[in-house]
């Protein structure tokens, strides 16, 4: 078997036609043997390579870095993380309102500005300002000059709403203020209050509307501002109750509470204050009771 | 890279140990010139550097076989084209070469290169079994099993 098949293989020849396709197949893909490598494609390729993933990296982080925050606040608290591009990044909740306001919402990743419109134009939004509710937005970033446009984009979102208020925030409160687990719209309200009542926390407030928080900021300051002029409550508090009220205040509404408080005080005791701050009309109306 | 002789000089050597295997393995000339293309374009290429001249051989046959089979798996090819059809390919032989032929091609092909190794090319048992990376026994076995394949389709007369 060894020599058939030795012959038999022997009869089997390359064709020269075979060989010189080969030959000019080598030469056309090879440029005529000339091909020399003068130019290090490898090591360039894979540099470029690399520098266009650091770009990647760079761009990803910078992309996903927030840069600036926005803080709403009425009684749903929301925050959204801004990005150096103007893109939202993240919505958070601060208290259940806003949890759920930023879960019926999608926000991420339009930009700042149409996340803000829909936001305010949402249903629960609506319906607080409806209800007169005080709007807060608060703008942090470390950078005063996008602040500033931030701000007044901002500003031009929420001109149709009387009771907003824009301003702009210290990021270095921030952390503070999420450690206390509050929106920083919310958080500035509450060292305000905290500054004139020590025993409110942070629980207390986060439930609270901003407009709650505003009358109650108020009520305390005018209380404070009612004590003084104060000088005999023993005798006629209800008189000077109504005097102090009439004074502090001053403006649209007062001269009505100044009446109404004056009968529940004539009344009863001056402790009453919870529920009549409960129906009460401006932001200015008084609670000062209580100190008989 | 080599230069333009060193792959005319290869080609005029090697030629026919690829162009055989490739008649073992593949079934029309397209193919087979394919892989001729892939296979001296790698030896042109590439930058082993040959102890021996047997080295050369060694390192053609290895990278012939594994263009076959990447060719086969590559393409999905219909496996059917009748041997008649693929012997019309190279030159007219003479009858008992087609019978022989087409004996080692009815083999399965494990056994081929074995067979084409050994019967044609000469080579020992260790030596298929570095050339084709499989241990020494499995080649005495291949071949073992070959021959009595063979032995069996051509008649009892041929002994190895």
């Amino acid at each position: 078997m060894h020599d058939p098949l030795k012959e038999a293989f022997g009869q089997i020849h390359a064709e020269a036609e075979l060989k010189e396709h080969t030959l000019t197949y080598l030469r056309e893909k090879t440029g005529n043997y000339a091909q020399a490598r003068s130019f290090p494609y490898r090591p360039v390729l894979s540099m470029a390579a690399c520098l266009l993933l650091v770009l990647c990296l760079g761009l990803w982080r910078a992309y996903f870095t927030p840069v600036s925050v926005i803080s709403i606040d009425i009684n749903p608290s929301l925050e959204l993380e801004i990005n150096r591009f103007d893109r939202v990044l993240s919505v958070e909740g601060y208290n259940e309102d806003g949890q759920a306001l930023a879960d019926s919402l999608d926000l991420r990743f339009l930009s700042y500005q149409d996340a803000l419109e829909q936001v305010l134009a949402s249903e629960m939004v609506t319906d607080c300002l409806a209800r007169d509710e005080f709007l807060s937005i608060a703008v942090a970033d470390d950078n005063t000059q996008r602040q500033e446009t931030i701000l007044s984009t901002v500003r031009a979102c929420t001109a149709q709403h009387q009771n907003s208020h824009c301003y702009a925030a210290d990021r270095t409160d921030l952390d503070a203020a999420h450690e206390a687990g509050l929106s920083y719209g919310k958080y500035q309200a509450f060292l305000e209050l905290q500054a004139l009542d020590p025993e409110v926390t942070p629980q207390d407030v986060q439930q609270m509307t901003m407009r709650e928080i505003r009358e109650r900021i108020a009520a305390l300051s005018g209380a404070a501002a009612g004590q003084t002029p104060d000088t005999s409550p023993d005798q006629t508090p209800g008189q000077g109750y109504g005097q102090g009220n009439g004074q502090g205040y001053g403006q649209g509404s007062a001269q009505g509470n100044g009446q109404g408080y004056g009968q529940g005080s004539a009344q009863g005791n001056g402790q009453g204050y919870g529920q009549d701050s409960g129906q009460g009309y401006g932001y200015h109306h008084g609670q000062g009771y209580g100190h008989e | 890279m080599r230069s333009e002789e060193d792959a005319s000089r290869a080609i005029e050597r090697y030629s026919d140990t690829v162009r055989r295997l490739c008649m073992i393995h593949l079934k029309n000339y397209a193919d087979t010139e394919d892989i001729f293309q892939t296979v001296f374009l790698k030896y042109v290429l590439s930058s082993v550097s040959f102890e021996s001249e047997e080295h050369e051989k060694a390192w053609i046959i290895r990278v012939t076989i594994n263009a076959c089979k990447d060719l086969l798996k590559s393409f999905f090819r219909s496996r059917t084209v009748s041997l008649e059809q693929l012997l019309d390919q190279p030159a007219p032989l003479a009858p008992e070469h087609r019978e022989v032929l087409e004996a080692v091609l009815a083999l399965p092909p494990k056994y081929k290169d074995v067979v084409y190794l050994h019967y044609y090319e000469g080579y020992t048992a260790p030596e298929i079994g570095r050339i084709l990376g499989k241990n020494v026994n499995s080649v005495y076995t291949l071949l073992t099993r070959a021959r009595q394949l063979l032995r069996e389709t051509l008649g009892g007369d041929a002994g190895a």
